[in-house]
Protein backbone atom coordinates (compact mmCIF):
# COMPACT_ATOMS: atom_id res chain seq x y z
CA UNK A 1 0.00 0.00 0.00
CA UNK A 2 1.31 3.68 -1.30
CA UNK A 3 0.90 5.84 1.32
CA UNK A 4 0.18 9.92 1.35
CA UNK A 5 3.03 12.02 2.64
CA UNK A 6 0.49 14.77 3.18
CA UNK A 7 -1.49 12.60 5.03
CA UNK A 8 1.84 11.50 7.40
CA UNK A 9 2.69 15.16 7.22
CA UNK A 10 -0.44 16.40 8.94
CA UNK A 11 -0.47 13.84 11.45
CA UNK A 12 2.96 14.92 12.58
CA UNK A 13 2.12 18.17 12.96
CA UNK A 14 -1.15 17.44 14.86
CA UNK A 15 1.18 15.07 17.10
CA UNK A 16 3.96 18.29 17.19
CA UNK A 17 0.96 20.49 18.33
CA UNK A 18 -0.68 18.55 20.98
CA UNK A 19 2.79 17.95 22.28
CA UNK A 20 3.73 21.53 21.97
CA UNK A 21 0.64 22.36 23.99
CA UNK A 22 1.96 19.94 26.60
CA UNK A 23 5.47 21.32 26.93
CA UNK A 24 3.97 25.13 27.49
CA UNK A 25 1.84 23.83 30.33
CA UNK A 26 4.74 22.32 31.78
CA UNK A 27 8.08 24.43 31.69
CA UNK A 28 10.62 22.24 33.76
CA UNK A 29 9.90 19.45 30.41
CA UNK A 30 11.12 22.01 27.84
CA UNK A 31 14.44 22.40 29.79
CA UNK A 32 14.90 18.58 29.63
CA UNK A 33 14.27 18.05 26.44
CA UNK A 34 16.45 21.15 25.33
CA UNK A 35 19.46 18.65 27.45
CA UNK A 36 18.37 16.36 24.55
CA UNK A 37 18.93 17.58 21.37
CA UNK A 38 20.46 16.40 19.46
CA UNK A 39 17.94 13.29 19.51
CA UNK A 40 16.89 11.67 16.66
CA UNK A 41 14.09 8.67 16.61
CA UNK A 42 13.14 7.02 14.12
CA UNK A 43 9.89 4.33 14.04
CA UNK A 44 9.84 2.42 11.46
CA UNK A 45 6.65 0.63 10.27
CA UNK A 46 6.65 -2.11 7.71
CA UNK A 47 3.73 -3.25 6.31
CA UNK A 48 2.19 -1.04 4.97
CA UNK A 49 5.58 0.62 4.76
CA UNK A 50 6.24 4.21 6.41
CA UNK A 51 8.39 5.86 8.73
CA UNK A 52 8.09 8.94 11.06
CA UNK A 53 10.85 10.44 12.97
CA UNK A 54 10.92 12.35 15.84
CA UNK A 55 13.56 15.00 16.79
CA UNK A 56 14.37 17.33 19.58
CA UNK A 57 15.98 20.74 17.93
CA UNK A 58 17.62 23.11 19.93
CA UNK A 59 15.01 25.01 21.08
CA UNK A 60 13.72 21.88 22.99
CA UNK A 61 10.96 21.17 20.87
CA UNK A 62 10.20 18.01 20.02
CA UNK A 63 9.26 17.79 16.01
CA UNK A 64 8.35 15.05 13.87
CA UNK A 65 9.05 14.31 10.27
CA UNK A 66 7.86 11.66 7.75
CA UNK A 67 11.12 12.04 5.53
CA UNK A 68 14.61 12.51 7.47
CA UNK A 69 18.14 11.99 6.55
CA UNK A 70 20.36 12.33 9.90
CA UNK A 71 21.50 9.06 11.33
CA UNK A 72 19.06 8.26 13.82
CA UNK A 73 19.94 8.13 17.46
CA UNK A 74 17.83 5.20 17.90
CA UNK A 75 15.26 2.81 15.46
CA UNK A 76 12.60 1.29 16.70
CA UNK A 77 11.15 -1.29 13.56
CA UNK A 78 8.02 -3.38 13.40
CA UNK A 79 4.77 -4.70 11.47
CA UNK A 80 1.91 -2.14 12.07
CA UNK A 81 0.51 -5.32 13.57
CA UNK A 82 3.41 -5.87 15.96
CA UNK A 83 3.06 -2.22 16.99
CA UNK A 84 -0.45 -2.77 17.46
CA UNK A 85 0.40 -6.00 19.95
CA UNK A 86 2.41 -3.61 22.13
CA UNK A 87 -0.24 -0.94 21.99
CA UNK A 88 -2.68 -3.68 23.65
CA UNK A 89 -0.32 -6.16 25.87
CA UNK A 90 -0.55 -6.47 29.19
CA UNK A 91 3.10 -6.58 29.50
CA UNK A 92 4.89 -4.39 26.55
CA UNK A 93 8.11 -5.47 28.51
CA UNK A 94 7.32 -8.74 27.64
CA UNK A 95 5.81 -7.64 24.33
CA UNK A 96 9.13 -5.94 23.71
CA UNK A 97 11.02 -9.02 24.23
CA UNK A 98 9.10 -11.50 22.48
CA UNK A 99 7.59 -9.73 19.47
CA UNK A 100 8.86 -9.05 16.47
CA UNK A 101 10.11 -5.16 17.60
CA UNK A 102 13.42 -4.62 16.36
CA UNK A 103 15.52 -1.78 18.53
CA UNK A 104 18.97 -0.75 17.52
CA UNK A 105 20.96 2.49 18.47
CA UNK A 106 21.33 3.78 21.76
CA UNK A 107 18.28 2.68 23.45
CA UNK A 108 19.41 4.41 26.61
CA UNK A 109 18.67 7.60 24.81
CA UNK A 110 14.99 6.38 23.85
CA UNK A 111 14.55 5.59 27.44
CA UNK A 112 15.36 9.45 28.61
CA UNK A 113 12.92 10.61 26.08
CA UNK A 114 10.38 8.35 27.36
CA UNK A 115 10.76 9.17 31.04
CA UNK A 116 10.68 13.28 29.80
CA UNK A 117 7.79 12.77 28.09
CA UNK A 118 5.89 10.34 29.60
CA UNK A 119 5.67 12.83 32.52
CA UNK A 120 3.56 15.21 30.12
CA UNK A 121 -0.10 15.18 29.94
CA UNK A 122 -0.05 15.38 26.10
CA UNK A 123 -3.68 14.60 24.32
CA UNK A 124 -2.62 11.95 21.81
CA UNK A 125 -6.22 11.52 21.33
CA UNK A 126 -7.74 14.67 20.13
CA UNK A 127 -5.48 15.46 17.15
CA UNK A 128 -5.15 12.16 15.95
CA UNK A 129 -9.07 11.86 15.90
CA UNK A 130 -9.14 15.45 13.74
CA UNK A 131 -6.61 14.01 11.44
CA UNK A 132 -7.62 10.16 10.47
CA UNK A 133 -11.52 10.28 12.02
CA UNK A 134 -12.31 8.28 14.73
CA UNK A 135 -11.50 4.92 14.23
CA UNK A 136 -7.70 5.45 12.94
CA UNK A 137 -7.38 8.23 15.10
CA UNK A 138 -8.01 6.23 18.29
CA UNK A 139 -6.28 3.03 17.20
CA UNK A 140 -3.02 5.30 16.50
CA UNK A 141 -3.34 7.14 20.02
CA UNK A 142 -3.49 3.49 21.48
CA UNK A 143 -0.06 3.00 19.57
CA UNK A 144 1.33 6.50 20.64
CA UNK A 145 0.50 6.24 24.14
CA UNK A 146 1.94 2.69 24.85
CA UNK A 147 4.87 3.48 22.75
CA UNK A 148 5.50 6.47 24.94
CA UNK A 149 3.70 5.79 29.02
CA UNK A 150 4.57 1.63 28.39
CA UNK A 151 1.26 0.13 29.23
CA UNK A 152 3.27 -1.07 32.05
CA UNK A 153 3.53 2.52 33.60
CA UNK A 154 -0.47 2.71 33.30
CA UNK A 155 -0.73 -0.51 34.87
CA UNK A 156 1.52 0.69 37.52
CA UNK A 157 -0.17 3.91 38.17
CA UNK A 158 -3.58 2.07 37.77
CA UNK A 159 -2.29 0.05 40.74
CA UNK A 160 -1.08 2.29 42.88
CA UNK A 161 -4.07 4.63 42.75
CA UNK A 162 -6.32 1.06 43.21
CA UNK A 163 -4.11 0.70 46.67
CA UNK A 164 -4.54 4.35 47.85
CA UNK A 165 -8.21 3.86 47.29
CA UNK A 166 -8.89 0.87 48.91
CA UNK A 167 -6.24 1.67 51.67
CA UNK A 168 -8.50 5.38 51.79
CA UNK A 169 -11.27 3.58 52.08
CA UNK A 170 -10.02 1.48 55.18
CA UNK A 171 -12.07 -1.21 54.13
CA UNK A 172 -9.46 -3.85 53.57
CA UNK A 173 -5.86 -3.72 53.29
CA UNK A 174 -4.24 -6.19 51.07
CA UNK A 175 -0.74 -6.86 51.10
CA UNK A 176 1.06 -6.25 48.08
CA UNK A 177 1.37 -10.03 47.18
CA UNK A 178 -2.61 -9.92 47.60
CA UNK A 179 -2.96 -6.85 44.91
CA UNK A 180 -0.07 -8.93 42.96
CA UNK A 181 -2.58 -11.70 42.64
CA UNK A 182 -5.50 -9.72 41.82
CA UNK A 183 -3.35 -7.86 38.85
CA UNK A 184 -2.01 -10.79 37.45
CA UNK A 185 -6.18 -12.05 37.37
CA UNK A 186 -6.84 -9.19 35.86
CA UNK A 187 -4.60 -9.69 33.35
CA UNK A 188 -5.91 -13.07 32.40
CA UNK A 189 -8.73 -11.93 32.38
CA UNK A 190 -8.01 -9.34 29.53
CA UNK A 191 -6.12 -12.51 27.92
CA UNK A 192 -9.47 -14.70 27.88
CA UNK A 193 -11.27 -11.51 26.92
CA UNK A 194 -8.89 -10.80 23.95
CA UNK A 195 -8.94 -14.65 22.78
CA UNK A 196 -12.81 -14.36 22.99
CA UNK A 197 -13.23 -11.43 20.93
CA UNK A 198 -10.59 -13.07 17.82
CA UNK A 199 -13.03 -16.04 18.07
CA UNK A 200 -15.68 -13.96 18.27
CA UNK A 201 -14.45 -12.27 14.94
CA UNK A 202 -13.36 -16.07 13.54
CA UNK A 203 -17.01 -17.14 13.63
CA UNK A 204 -18.74 -13.95 12.13
CA UNK A 205 -16.54 -14.87 9.46
CA UNK A 206 -17.26 -17.78 9.02
CA UNK A 207 -21.17 -17.45 9.56
CA UNK A 208 -20.77 -14.57 6.67
CA UNK A 209 -19.29 -16.77 4.74
CA UNK A 210 -21.78 -19.26 4.83
CA UNK A 211 -24.51 -17.33 4.57
CA UNK A 212 -22.55 -16.35 1.23
CA UNK A 213 -22.43 -19.54 0.11
CA UNK A 214 -25.94 -20.68 1.32
CA UNK A 215 -26.96 -17.56 -1.09
CA UNK B 1 12.51 38.70 -20.93
CA UNK B 2 14.89 39.41 -23.56
CA UNK B 3 13.59 41.01 -27.05
CA UNK B 4 14.15 38.44 -29.44
CA UNK B 5 11.54 36.53 -27.31
CA UNK B 6 9.02 39.23 -27.72
CA UNK B 7 9.51 39.31 -31.54
CA UNK B 8 8.98 35.62 -32.23
CA UNK B 9 6.17 34.57 -33.25
CA UNK B 10 5.91 31.50 -31.39
CA UNK B 11 3.26 30.56 -28.97
CA UNK B 12 3.07 28.72 -25.46
CA UNK B 13 0.41 28.14 -23.23
CA UNK B 14 -1.30 30.71 -20.94
CA UNK B 15 -3.72 29.03 -19.39
CA UNK B 16 -6.03 27.37 -22.14
CA UNK B 17 -5.07 30.38 -23.67
CA UNK B 18 -2.55 30.18 -26.31
CA UNK B 19 0.21 33.31 -26.54
CA UNK B 20 3.16 35.30 -27.96
CA UNK B 21 6.44 33.15 -25.73
CA UNK B 22 7.15 36.89 -25.37
CA UNK B 23 4.23 37.79 -24.07
CA UNK B 24 3.64 34.96 -21.16
CA UNK B 25 5.55 36.62 -18.60
CA UNK B 26 3.46 39.48 -18.67
CA UNK B 27 -0.01 38.29 -18.35
CA UNK B 28 1.53 36.16 -15.58
CA UNK B 29 2.61 39.15 -13.99
CA UNK B 30 -0.64 40.61 -13.95
CA UNK B 31 -2.44 37.84 -12.51
CA UNK B 32 0.29 37.79 -9.54
CA UNK B 33 0.13 41.85 -9.20
CA UNK B 34 -3.64 40.95 -9.10
CA UNK B 35 -3.53 38.25 -6.65
CA UNK B 36 -0.24 39.18 -4.10
CA UNK B 37 -2.77 40.97 -1.16
CA UNK B 38 -5.07 38.25 -1.24
CA UNK B 39 -2.37 35.29 -2.05
CA UNK B 40 -1.74 33.62 1.36
CA UNK B 41 -5.52 34.34 2.25
CA UNK B 42 -6.76 31.85 -1.02
CA UNK B 43 -4.71 29.40 -0.81
CA UNK B 44 -5.07 28.75 2.94
CA UNK B 45 -9.12 28.63 1.56
CA UNK B 46 -8.50 26.76 -2.11
CA UNK B 47 -6.31 24.05 -0.49
CA UNK B 48 -8.14 23.99 2.77
CA UNK B 49 -4.77 24.92 4.25
CA UNK B 50 -3.45 21.44 2.52
CA UNK B 51 -0.69 23.74 1.22
CA UNK B 52 1.07 23.96 4.08
CA UNK B 53 1.48 19.93 4.80
CA UNK B 54 2.32 19.68 0.66
CA UNK B 55 5.14 22.66 2.04
CA UNK B 56 5.95 21.03 4.83
CA UNK B 57 6.71 17.07 3.45
CA UNK B 58 8.92 19.13 0.99
CA UNK B 59 10.90 21.03 3.69
CA UNK B 60 11.73 17.19 4.95
CA UNK B 61 12.69 16.32 1.48
CA UNK B 62 14.87 19.16 0.78
CA UNK B 63 17.25 17.45 4.52
CA UNK B 64 18.82 21.43 4.43
CA UNK B 65 21.27 22.10 7.45
CA UNK B 66 22.24 24.60 9.41
CA UNK B 67 25.29 26.33 6.99
CA UNK B 68 23.46 26.00 4.12
CA UNK B 69 22.12 27.90 1.00
CA UNK B 70 18.56 27.90 0.24
CA UNK B 71 17.22 30.16 -3.00
CA UNK B 72 13.32 29.63 -3.08
CA UNK B 73 12.36 30.30 -6.84
CA UNK B 74 8.88 32.22 -7.75
CA UNK B 75 9.04 32.23 -3.66
CA UNK B 76 6.16 34.27 -3.69
CA UNK B 77 5.27 35.59 -0.22
CA UNK B 78 7.88 33.72 1.29
CA UNK B 79 6.28 31.23 3.40
CA UNK B 80 8.74 28.71 2.20
CA UNK B 81 12.08 31.62 2.67
CA UNK B 82 10.49 31.40 6.34
CA UNK B 83 11.00 27.80 7.20
CA UNK B 84 14.30 27.72 5.86
CA UNK B 85 15.81 30.62 7.35
CA UNK B 86 14.89 28.76 10.67
CA UNK B 87 16.45 25.58 9.16
CA UNK B 88 19.63 26.88 8.08
CA UNK B 89 20.21 29.25 11.07
CA UNK B 90 22.70 32.55 11.28
CA UNK B 91 25.07 30.44 9.41
CA UNK B 92 23.25 29.86 6.86
CA UNK B 93 21.80 32.22 3.87
CA UNK B 94 18.06 31.79 2.31
CA UNK B 95 17.39 34.03 -1.12
CA UNK B 96 13.83 34.19 -1.73
CA UNK B 97 13.41 35.14 -5.59
CA UNK B 98 10.68 36.07 -7.36
CA UNK B 99 9.81 37.93 -10.90
CA UNK B 100 7.08 39.46 -9.19
CA UNK B 101 7.41 42.66 -7.21
CA UNK B 102 4.26 42.72 -5.76
CA UNK B 103 4.67 39.37 -4.43
CA UNK B 104 7.70 40.03 -2.97
CA UNK B 105 6.83 42.97 -1.49
CA UNK B 106 4.27 41.14 0.22
CA UNK B 107 6.62 38.57 0.98
CA UNK B 108 9.40 40.95 2.50
CA UNK B 109 6.90 42.52 4.89
CA UNK B 110 5.65 39.44 6.01
CA UNK B 111 9.36 38.08 6.88
CA UNK B 112 9.69 41.62 8.91
CA UNK B 113 7.00 40.77 10.96
CA UNK B 114 7.90 37.39 11.93
CA UNK B 115 11.40 38.70 12.79
CA UNK B 116 12.79 36.56 10.17
CA UNK B 117 14.68 38.42 7.73
CA UNK B 118 18.58 38.45 9.01
CA UNK B 119 19.01 35.69 7.01
CA UNK B 120 17.29 35.84 4.13
CA UNK B 121 17.56 38.18 1.37
CA UNK B 122 15.26 39.05 -1.62
CA UNK B 123 16.13 39.38 -4.81
CA UNK B 124 14.01 40.19 -7.96
CA UNK B 125 14.66 37.50 -10.60
CA UNK B 126 13.57 35.03 -13.38
CA UNK B 127 13.62 31.36 -12.92
CA UNK B 128 15.36 30.93 -16.30
CA UNK B 129 17.95 33.19 -16.02
CA UNK B 130 19.30 33.09 -12.06
CA UNK B 131 21.25 35.78 -11.66
CA UNK B 132 23.73 33.84 -9.19
CA UNK B 133 27.24 32.25 -9.82
CA UNK B 134 27.85 28.60 -10.29
CA UNK B 135 27.79 25.76 -7.94
CA UNK B 136 26.60 28.26 -5.64
CA UNK B 137 23.46 27.28 -3.72
CA UNK B 138 22.74 23.80 -1.74
CA UNK B 139 19.09 23.73 -2.46
CA UNK B 140 16.48 25.03 -4.67
CA UNK B 141 12.97 24.91 -4.28
CA UNK B 142 10.36 25.94 -6.22
CA UNK B 143 7.03 25.68 -5.16
CA UNK B 144 3.79 26.35 -7.33
CA UNK B 145 6.01 27.83 -9.50
CA UNK B 146 7.20 26.21 -12.83
CA UNK B 147 3.77 26.19 -14.64
CA UNK B 148 3.86 30.08 -15.04
CA UNK B 149 7.73 29.68 -15.98
CA UNK B 150 7.43 30.17 -20.19
CA UNK B 151 10.56 27.64 -20.91
CA UNK B 152 10.84 25.50 -18.37
CA UNK B 153 13.62 23.57 -19.60
CA UNK B 154 15.50 26.93 -19.78
CA UNK B 155 14.41 27.41 -16.01
CA UNK B 156 15.37 23.89 -14.95
CA UNK B 157 18.83 24.02 -16.39
CA UNK B 158 19.63 27.44 -15.22
CA UNK B 159 18.67 25.98 -11.80
CA UNK B 160 21.13 22.95 -12.53
CA UNK B 161 23.98 25.76 -12.99
CA UNK B 162 23.29 27.41 -10.28
CA UNK B 163 23.46 24.55 -7.63
CA UNK B 164 26.43 23.10 -6.40
CA UNK B 165 27.61 19.25 -7.48
CA UNK B 166 25.17 16.80 -4.96
CA UNK B 167 23.00 20.11 -4.72
CA UNK B 168 19.35 19.77 -4.44
CA UNK B 169 16.17 20.70 -6.42
CA UNK B 170 12.64 20.23 -5.18
CA UNK B 171 10.05 21.37 -7.70
CA UNK B 172 6.26 20.79 -6.02
CA UNK B 173 3.98 21.56 -8.53
CA UNK B 174 0.29 20.68 -9.17
CA UNK B 175 0.28 17.20 -11.02
CA UNK B 176 -2.28 14.80 -12.62
CA UNK B 177 -4.47 13.13 -9.81
CA UNK B 178 -3.69 9.33 -10.04
CA UNK B 179 -7.47 7.94 -9.51
CA UNK B 180 -9.86 9.27 -12.56
CA UNK B 181 -12.73 9.84 -10.00
CA UNK B 182 -10.50 12.12 -7.82
CA UNK B 183 -9.52 13.99 -11.40
CA UNK B 184 -13.14 14.29 -12.14
CA UNK B 185 -14.23 15.91 -8.48
CA UNK B 186 -10.88 17.74 -8.55
CA UNK B 187 -11.77 19.34 -12.42
CA UNK B 188 -15.28 20.09 -10.96
CA UNK B 189 -13.98 22.05 -8.16
CA UNK B 190 -11.23 23.87 -9.85
CA UNK B 191 -12.65 24.92 -12.89
CA UNK B 192 -16.02 25.93 -10.55
CA UNK B 193 -15.32 26.59 -7.54
CA UNK B 194 -12.26 28.76 -7.97
CA UNK B 195 -12.79 31.29 -10.13
CA UNK B 196 -16.31 31.57 -7.84
CA UNK B 197 -13.96 31.94 -4.96
CA UNK B 198 -11.35 33.89 -6.10
CA UNK B 199 -14.46 36.33 -7.34
CA UNK B 200 -15.78 36.42 -3.47
CA UNK B 201 -12.81 36.77 -1.73
CA UNK B 202 -10.40 38.62 -4.28
CA UNK B 203 -12.72 39.84 -6.12
CA UNK B 204 -10.55 38.21 -9.73
CA UNK B 205 -12.40 35.16 -11.09
CA UNK B 206 -9.89 35.26 -14.10
CA UNK B 207 -7.06 35.11 -12.42
CA UNK B 208 -8.14 32.27 -10.65
CA UNK B 209 -9.27 30.61 -13.76
CA UNK B 210 -5.60 31.33 -14.83
CA UNK B 211 -4.69 29.19 -11.93
CA UNK B 212 -7.08 26.42 -12.67
CA UNK B 213 -6.03 26.37 -16.45
CA UNK B 214 -2.34 26.64 -15.80
CA UNK B 215 -2.70 23.32 -13.19
CA UNK B 216 -3.89 21.29 -16.62
CA UNK B 217 -1.56 22.79 -18.73
CA UNK B 218 1.23 21.58 -16.16
CA UNK B 219 3.32 18.31 -17.29
CA UNK B 220 2.10 15.68 -15.47
CA UNK B 221 4.78 13.14 -12.80
CA UNK B 222 6.18 11.09 -15.27
CA UNK B 223 6.86 14.21 -18.11
CA UNK B 224 7.99 16.78 -15.64
CA UNK B 225 10.54 13.50 -13.74
CA UNK B 226 11.99 13.84 -18.26
CA UNK B 227 12.33 17.25 -18.03
CA UNK B 228 14.26 17.34 -14.90
CA UNK B 229 16.18 14.44 -15.74
CA UNK B 230 17.45 16.07 -20.11
CA UNK B 231 17.87 19.12 -17.33
CA UNK B 232 21.15 17.31 -16.26
CA UNK B 233 19.62 16.37 -12.65
CA UNK B 234 20.44 13.00 -11.20
CA UNK B 235 18.77 10.57 -8.85
CA UNK B 236 15.57 12.08 -10.11
CA UNK B 237 12.00 10.91 -8.37
CA UNK B 238 8.99 11.92 -7.24
CA UNK B 239 6.30 11.80 -4.83
CA UNK B 240 3.21 11.97 -5.08
CA UNK B 241 0.56 13.90 -2.16
CA UNK B 242 -3.02 14.30 -2.14
CA UNK B 243 -3.70 11.17 -4.71
CA UNK B 244 -1.70 13.02 -7.09
CA UNK B 245 -3.45 16.73 -6.62
CA UNK B 246 0.15 17.69 -6.62
CA UNK B 247 3.98 16.24 -6.63
CA UNK B 248 7.05 16.83 -5.50
CA UNK B 249 9.71 16.37 -7.60
CA UNK B 250 13.79 15.89 -6.62
CA UNK B 251 16.36 16.04 -8.19
CA UNK B 252 20.65 15.90 -7.74
CA UNK B 253 23.24 17.58 -9.60
CA UNK B 254 26.05 14.57 -10.40
C1 LIG C 1 1.44 30.40 -7.25
S1 LIG C 1 2.74 31.49 -6.78
C2 LIG C 1 3.66 30.52 -5.65
C3 LIG C 1 4.25 31.29 -4.53
C4 LIG C 1 4.91 30.46 -3.42
N1 LIG C 1 6.06 29.72 -3.91
C5 LIG C 1 3.93 29.53 -2.78
O1 LIG C 1 4.07 28.33 -2.95
O2 LIG C 1 3.00 29.97 -2.12
C6 LIG C 1 3.70 31.54 -8.22
C7 LIG C 1 4.82 32.55 -8.20
O3 LIG C 1 5.66 32.34 -9.32
C8 LIG C 1 6.18 33.60 -9.72
N2 LIG C 1 6.74 33.48 -11.07
C9 LIG C 1 6.06 33.35 -12.23
N3 LIG C 1 6.92 33.27 -13.26
C10 LIG C 1 8.16 33.34 -12.74
C11 LIG C 1 9.48 33.31 -13.30
N4 LIG C 1 9.67 33.18 -14.60
N5 LIG C 1 10.53 33.40 -12.45
C12 LIG C 1 10.34 33.53 -11.14
N6 LIG C 1 9.14 33.56 -10.56
C13 LIG C 1 8.06 33.48 -11.34
C14 LIG C 1 4.97 34.49 -9.58
O4 LIG C 1 5.33 35.84 -9.53
C15 LIG C 1 4.34 33.98 -8.28
O5 LIG C 1 4.81 34.68 -7.18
Amino acid sequence: MQHDPAVITGICRAVELAIERAVRLSPGTATQLQGLHPLDVAIHCTEPTISIFAFIDAAGMVKLASYRETKPTVAIEATWRDFGKLATAADPAAALINGDIKISGDTAALLQVQRVISDLDVDWEAPLVDALGPLLGHQIANIVRAIVHGTKSTHRRVKRQLSEFILEEGRLSPSAGELDAFFSDIDDLVLRADRVESRLTRLKKRVSTLVETVK
Amino acid sequence: MNTQDNQSDETTDFGFEQVKKGEKAGRVREVFDSVADQYDVMNDLMSGGLHRLWKRFTIELSAVRSGQTVLDIAGGTGDLAAKFSKLVGNDGNVILADINAAMLSVGRDRLIDKGALNNISVVQADAQFLPFEDNSIDCITIAFGLRNVTDKDTALRSMHRVLKPGGRLLVLEFSKPTSPLLSKIYDAYSFAALPIMGKLIADDADSYRYLAESIRKHPDQDTLLDMVEDAGFVDCRYHNMTGGIVAVHRGIKG
